[in-house]
């Protein structure tokens, strides 16, 4: 059986900056991810980074994606793409279906002393009847294909759901090409940042509140030819009577995420649900170490936040199994991450941080009360 | 209020909601007290059929023709389905030397009444037409021998008829103490997180955990968990027409068989015995194995890995379809390969219907039956002494 000092799960940013922490201080770290090219959701953000120059503010999601592959590939973090988890067993032992270059895959146990497990998040999805008519995407799906794959998921958009991704993903469907007739949002008032929807606004796509999509029509091709939306009460149900048919080819789904669980659960980790953060989630200390001896989380599987999080969590879930593995000092670990937490107190300010700030120490102190340190797992 | 009950079954799989149920019927007010929820043990966590064919000839074999005849009544005549099909059984040897022990097996339940018969290679085929090409023949049982059900629809079935019956069900109940007659040892009344439940009849039917109800009133009960695993396929064509096990089955159920099979040392080492069936929703249930790993029921790569090895020698098409899921499960082990269904010497009122090891779902009906025939003080259907918790001591 293939021996590692560490094993991380999911190459996004959480993971990358794990690794790159882990990598350089010399532990031999293993890297696999499901996709064709690491970098997780960063490959397909081209819009600028926001905060300070500490996290890379009016940089490129891409442009980071690229250093931090370049990053990992000097501390000789080994990476293998296309490559699957398919089960976290007893002893730390991992079973990997491994894409090999001739495109065939194949079965490898490998038995690691840590794991960091960062497998992000994935979208929810919505139901409405005819939800499941090919032309209804996740609104990260339709980001991908036009930034990563350079293909238009369809001419006419409909987005529902007006939070960041919601704005964005609208941008940048508008900037690839397609017509977004318009976002549709079942709140009062719009999710994301006023600058973002000014965007929107400014191209004069209408964004209509307290509304929703109750069906998505078929056409005679068998896809999405429309929809039908109509107006909402305070209880978030359709008013009879306001329905108004839309065309459109795609409607794409921007509402919200929840954290990737099953390996978390596979492992056995204690969880916590938590609805700021998208659902249940592993219990985790200031280490990032869940409830099991020598598994640790990083990132969105964490609870949905965003990048600049995901890459500072990861770095403390880096530095930790660098400790434990006896390859820096307590006192250079423990240094460390102090001034990351300093940097991510930074990050989770203002309306949308602080909220997070609070749910991430309630988590943490969770951790405390209910486990006090790692159980070991025979 | 204090609750009080003609009889108390501890433990609600296959065993014990097949007991509460024929105690209800015949006129007991009966509860069932689970640790968990219903079917939350090993009749989760098992396949799905119930065969004479992976008996040893004799009362084994009855008990579980009897099961059989018997399922098929209740299938009619339950309102709650529990997915029983009439399947059919194929026991494949790999060699000569597996067929001809087969024959022998064959030969003793065919003087036994059983209707088995050998088929050789090209009537293999043409039955199961997926199967590897090189086997020597296989055993084969009739839809009168080998049928399938949903192990745990089974026991919300026998909870959802015994309730007809005024059956009492308490989920998520734990006992901290069995009270007995200071004088006579006679069941007095159980204590649980409801509260005392006062009745004169306990029947032990929690399986693998039966040890430890035991300890509660200082009986041993020569349990011991055994481990199995199950891989879970995608769902896909219709692979295979019949439950198909290999002969060497035998040879990992009861290690008492001297024979020995070609096989990897991951195959030997994980105590591997191939078998395959379809489930009603069209994904295959590939097994299996026994292990002794205590209670441990996590899935083992290792176990995972010579399943699919062994499943692959004989449907090598196997390959190309993706396993989904796997899971294990333990099995109430008992040295003698029989079950206890007896009352309890030393304890008036102290019943046992557990250890049925592999064979509780099979053996449920008419467990259940037995069971309500000794606290009644009826005969049973046939002679079960065998199966009698004084053998012992």
């Amino acid at each position: 059986m293939l021996q590692k000092d560490v094993l991380v799960i999911g190459a996004g940013p959480a993971g990358l900056a794990a690794s790159i922490e882990a990598g350089k201080y010399g532990a031999s770290t293993l890297l696999v991810d499901l996709n064709m090219q690491p970098g997780g959701q960063l490959f397909k953000q081209i819009h600028k980074f926001f905060g300070s120059s500490a996290h890379r503010s009016g940089t490129r999601g891409y442009d980071i994606g690229k250093q931090l592959l370049q990053e990992a590939q000097e501390a000789n973090v080994e990476i293998w793409m296309q490559s699957t988890v398919i089960g976290i067993f007893p002893e730390h032992k991992v079973a990997i279906e491994k894409g090999l270059d001739s495109g065939k895959k194949e079965m490898i146990t490998i038995q690691a002393k840590k794991i960091i497990i960062a497998t992000g998040a994935s979208e929810n999805a919505i139901r409405f009847n005819g939800w499941t008519t090919p032309g209804v995407m996740g609104a990260g799906a339709a980001q991908t294909m036009i930034n990563v794959n350079h293909v238009k998921p369809g001419q006419q958009i409909v987005m529902l759901g007006t939070g960041n991704v919601g704005l964005i993903v609208s941008y940048q469907l508008m900037q690839a090409g397609c017509d977004v007739v318009s976002l549709i949002e079942a709140a009062p008032k719009i999710g994301g940042y006023a600058v973002h929807a000014a965007k929107i606004r400014r191209a004069g796509v209408p964004i209509r509140l307290r509304h929703t999509i109750i069906e998505a029509k078929k056409g005679e091709n068998g896809c999405v030819c429309g929809c039908v939306i109509a107006e909402v009460n305070e209880h978030f149900q359709p008013i009879p009577g306001t329905e108004e048919t839309i065309a459109c080819d795609t409607i794409a789904l921007a509402a919200g995420l929840k954290p990737t669980m099953d390996l978390v659960k596979l492992a056995g980790c204690k969880l916590t649900f938590n609805g700021p953060f998208g659902g249940y989630i592993p219990l985790h200390n200031d280490r990032m170490e869940t409830s099991c001896l020598g598994i640790f989380v990083a990132g969105d599987t964490t609870g949905v936040e965003e990048a600049n999080t995901a890459l500072e969590e990861g770095k403390i879930a880096g530095i930790s199994v660098a400790e434990d593995l006896g390859l820096i000092s307590p006192d250079t670990a423990s240094n460390q991450r102090k001034e990351i937490w300093e940097r991510l107190h930074s990050l989770r300010l203002g309306p949308f941080g602080e909220r997070r700030m609070q749910e991430k120490e309630a988590v943490m102190k969770e951790y405390e009360t209910c486990i006090g340190a790692p159980i070991p797992i025979q | 209020m204090c609750k009080e009950y003609d009889v108390v079954v501890i433990g609600a799989v296959a065993i014990g909601t097949s007991v509460a149920y024929h105690l209800a019927k015949a006129g007991y007010s009966t509860a069932i007290l689970e640790r968990g929820d219903v079917a939350s043990g090993s009749s989760s966590h098992c396949d799905a059929v119930a065969l004479i064919c992976d008996k040893l000839p004799g009362i084994d074999t009855k008990m579980g023709q009897a099961s059989i005849d018997y399922f098929a009544e209740i299938a009619d005549e339950f309102e709650y389905d529990f997915e029983y099909v009439p399947k059919g059984c194929l026991y494949v040897c790999e060699t000569q030397t597996e067929f001809d022990a087969a024959s022998d097996y064959c030969a003793k339940q065919n003087a036994d009444g059983y209707a088995l018969r050998m088929v050789g290679r090209e009537e293999l085929c043409e039955m199961e037409p997926h199967i590897a090409k090189d086997l020597a023949g296989a055993l084969y049982t009739p839809e009168s021998g080998a049928i399938a059900v949903s192990p745990y629809k089974l026991c919300f079935a026998f909870i959802h008829e015994g309730r007809k019956y005024g059956l009492e069900c308490y989920t998520y109940c734990d006992i901290t103490k069995i009270n007995l007659d200071a004088k006579t040892n006679q069941v007095e009344s159980i204590e649980t997180n409801y509260g005392t439940i006062k009745t004169k009849r306990i029947v032990n039917c929690a399986g693998a955990w039966a040890p430890f109800v035991g300890k509660l009133t200082g009986l041993t009960i020569p349990i011991e968990p055994r481990k199995g695993t199950n891989l879970v396929s995608e769902q896909t064509e219709r692979l295979c027409n019949h439950k198909i096990l290999e002969y060497g089955y035998m040879l990992s159920k009861f290690d008492s068989i001297n024979f020995k099979r070609k096989v990897s040392p991951l195959v030997e080492e994980q105590n591997i015995a191939f078998n395959l069936e379809y489930t009603p929703s069209n994904n295959l249930l590939v097994g299996g194995n026994r292990l002794f790993r205590d209670y441990d029921i996590r899935s083992e790569i290792e176990t995972l890995k010579a399943i699919s090895e062994r499943a692959l020698r004989f449907f090598p098409e196997l390959a190309d379809i993706k396993c989904i899921r796997a899971y294990s499960g333990v099995r109430p082990f008992v040295i003698d390969h029989l079950p206890i269904v007896s009352d309890v010497d030393s304890i008036p009122g102290y019943y046992i219907a557990a250890g049925h090891e592999g064979d509780g779902i099979c053996f449920s009906p008419v467990t259940g039956r037995f069971m309500e025939q000794i606290i009644s003080g009826k005969p049973t259907d046939f002679d079960i002494s065998k199966l009698d918790f004084a053998r012992f001591s």
